[in-house]
């Protein structure tokens, strides 16, 4: 760039002193040499870094800023850049070398052998060139110094960023799940990755407290039979119990395993609903047959226990789904109705298998208009092993709803249990499908 | 009868023959598939009772071995694996009946004597009796002692299922399975309530009990 300038800055000085050169011609053509050595004299008068010269044929200049030049210059036309004397210091610059010129000159012969020089000083022009040269190099520096700066600084934010991030990671892995990556004020792309990865942690964490609270549960529901069935085996093998004390003892330690098979088996089947079964097992069939056939299976049981068993269905309603869990879904909650709603001692006890179609979906309800369960437990109901307070002394295993809800999300619905205004009211929400 | 149980937990395996021995049946012990399979395919057996996985030689592989070469001795497959697509990939073998670890020995027992019989052409029996309880398939008519009892459809079902198996066992599951046609264990006793129904209805009034609740096992109806 600084080279391309100071060519460009030659050309125009070129041009320049070209066109001062056709301007002394036209005054001596036109008028006289006479004329033309008086516009020369104006001209080396001036201040700049103009040199002049008009000399006759024998080299001894007439006017002029610069008496002598090397014979070559004085004999021939062309252009020529020469070192030269300088005889008249440049008033503007003073810090210049005084006696020490470079010029660039144009030599022209006029008519009757007179010489005309017209030159530039070009120490000038090189100083220019050299400014130039000087200010495209620091600018270069600057911006390359200037960038490095930049970019040190923004990877140095960049790796505390991330060191953050690591060391964080380092402490959950290390087993401080609550740990969460610091997010700024900034609110920039970092801190949009902290908030996701920490929703995330959050969500990890919230699992892992729940699959803490699941095994927890299991040792306790799995342990506590096994504990019972161990006393009663010892107490059999002691030699004070009686033929009919062991028998008794047999007869319940079988009891006590078959509920544990009971419970384990509903696990297995918890997370294998969990994890999808694959829909090889999925059918189309009509949901109101099921309810129908459920209800007429339960109807002894719920008469039995005190309650008016009835269906609300209408038609049919086909829905692409595993009938088998579809149908054990079903029989958990309306075993949960009768094993809960009879505690209540209100009369007319009633419990409804209903279906109806709504937007799309293919909702299965089970209500009854029992004692129904509070708004703060009906969502600690479905989780695994939860059995609320009341219930604590009923038989079961606590996994019933925790099944229901894998079912239902297995056919990609979902779980809701609401308040039937006396009563609870389950209801399976699937999409429906075909 | 004759029973060949193929599985490879000698422990599992000599509780059974004891028991099968003390209900009165014959049975032979492969304690792998290659050796089942050859004993199986060697002598007649009235049932075989077959470990889903087997050291050597898997049993639903055994099962299809012998399906294919005509053999159509009844089946009963033991197995861990107890979900709905396990029990269907099975019988899709050509197992005759799907029993889930662990078992309670009086089902299987039911279980393998039902499928014994099984064997005999009983199916094409258009009607049943037990001793002056009569039932017929075609006009749905049931009689005891020359009386009409009317009964549910359901119930129809449920006697006709008993009476099929008459003089021998039959399991809550077994009614639940065949009757309703659902797999899973209710933890109330639904069965029960049916079964004390259906029994007012044909046994209420007469001199003899003819349906049977057997402890620890099931219902049998029986003259």
């Amino acid at each position: 760039m600084a080279y391309q300038s100071s060519i460009q800055i030659q050309r125009n000085q070129i041009r320049e002193i070209e066109r001062e050169i056709v301007e002394i011609n036209r005054i001596e053509e036109n008028r006289s040499i006479r004329a033309a050595a008086k516009a020369v004299q104006v001209l080396s008068r001036r201040r700049g870094n103009g040199i002049y010269y008009l000399g006759d044929g024998e080299g001894r200049m007439l006017v002029g800023n610069i008496s002598t030049f090397p014979s070559n210059v004085l004999m021939n036309d062309g252009i020529f850049t020469i070192d030269y004397n300088r005889e008249r210091a440049f008033a503007s610059d003073n810090n210049r070398k005084r006696f020490k010129g470079y010029a660039l000159l144009k030599s022209t012969k006029l008519g009757d052998g007179f010489r005309l020089i017209v030159g530039r000083d070009i120490v000038e022009r090189r100083g220019y060139t050299a400014i130039i040269f000087r200010g495209f190099l620091f600018g270069v520096i600057g911006i390359v110094v200037l960038s490095l700066l930049t970019g040190a600084l923004s990877a140095m934010r960049v790796l505390k960023r991330i060191d953050s991030i690591s060391n964080t990671s380092d402490k959950i892995m290390s087993g401080n799940l609550s740990e969460r990556i610091p997010v700024t004020k900034r609110n920039d792309e970092y801190d949009r990755l902290a908030t996701s990865l920490n929703d995330m942690l959050d969500r990890i964490e919230q699992l892992m407290l729940g699959l803490k609270e699941v095994s927890d549960n299991v040792a306790h529901d799995l342990k506590t039979p096994l504990t019972r069935m161990r006393n009663k085996a010892e107490a059999a093998l002691r030699k004070s119990a009686s033929a009919k004390d062991r028998t008794k003892a047999l007869e319940e330690n079988i009891k006590e395993s078959d509920n544990l098979i009971r419970t384990f088996n509903a696990l297995l089947l918890i997370a294998r609903v969990e994890a999808g079964t694959p829909s090889g097992s999925f059918s189309q069939f009509d949901i109101n047959e099921t309810i129908k056939d459920i209800a007429e299976l339960y109807l002894p049981v719920a008469e039995d226990a005190g309650f008016m068993l009835s269906t609300n269905i209408l038609g049919k309603i086909n829905i692409f789904a595993n009938r088998e869990l579809v149908g054990q879904a079903l029989v958990n909650l309306l075993e949960n109705a009768i094993k809960y709603a009879s505690n209540s001692d209100k009369e007319n006890l009633q419990i409804i298998l209903g279906t109806r179609e709504d937007n799309g979906k293919v909702e299965i309800e089970v209500s009854d208009n029992g004692m129904g369960i509070t708004k703060d437990d009906r969502t600690r109901a479905t989780e695994r092993f939860v059995r609320l307070e009341k219930s604590r002394t009923e038989p079961g295993s606590g996994l019933g709803l925790s099944l229901v809800k894998a079912v239902a999300k297995l056919h990609k619905g979902e779980l809701r249990l609401e308040d039937n205004k006396s009563g609870l009211r389950a209801i399976i929400s699937l999409p429906k499908t075909g | 009868m004759k029973i060949l149980l193929i599985e490879d937990d000698r422990e599992a395996a000599n509780y059974l023959i004891q028991a099968l021995d003390e209900a009165g049946h014959v049975t032979h012990h492969a304690s792998d598939g290659e050796t089942g399979y050859a004993m199986a395919s060697d002598m007649d057996y009235d049932v075989l009772i077959i470990d889903r996985m087997l050291p050597r030689r898997d049993g639903l592989s055994i099962i299809e071995s012998l399906r294919a070469e005509g053999d159509k001795t009844p089946v009963l497959i033991l197995s861990a694996l107890g979900e709905v697509d396990d029990r269907v990939t099975g019988l899709r073998a050509g197992g005759d009946d799907y029993l889930t670890k662990p078992y309670a020995f009086s089902e299987l027992l039911a279980r393998v004597e039902i499928l014994a019989r099984r064997s005999n052409p009983l199916e094409a029996t258009n009607s049943f009796s037990v001793g002056d309880l009569k039932l017929d398939r075609l006009s749905r008519k049931i009689t005891r002692d020359g009386r009409d009892i009317l009964l549910q459809p359901r119930e129809f079902r449920l006697l006709e299922y008993l009476m099929k198996h008459s003089g021998q066992v039959v399991t809550r599951t077994m009614l639940l399975e065949n009757v309703w046609d659902y797999h899973f264990d209710p933890q109330t006793n639904v069965i029960d309530v049916h079964i004390s129904r259906l029994r007012a209805k044909i046994d209420k009034g007469f001199n003899k009990s003819l349906l049977q609740t057997i402890r620890g096992a099931g219902y049998m109806i029986s003259d």
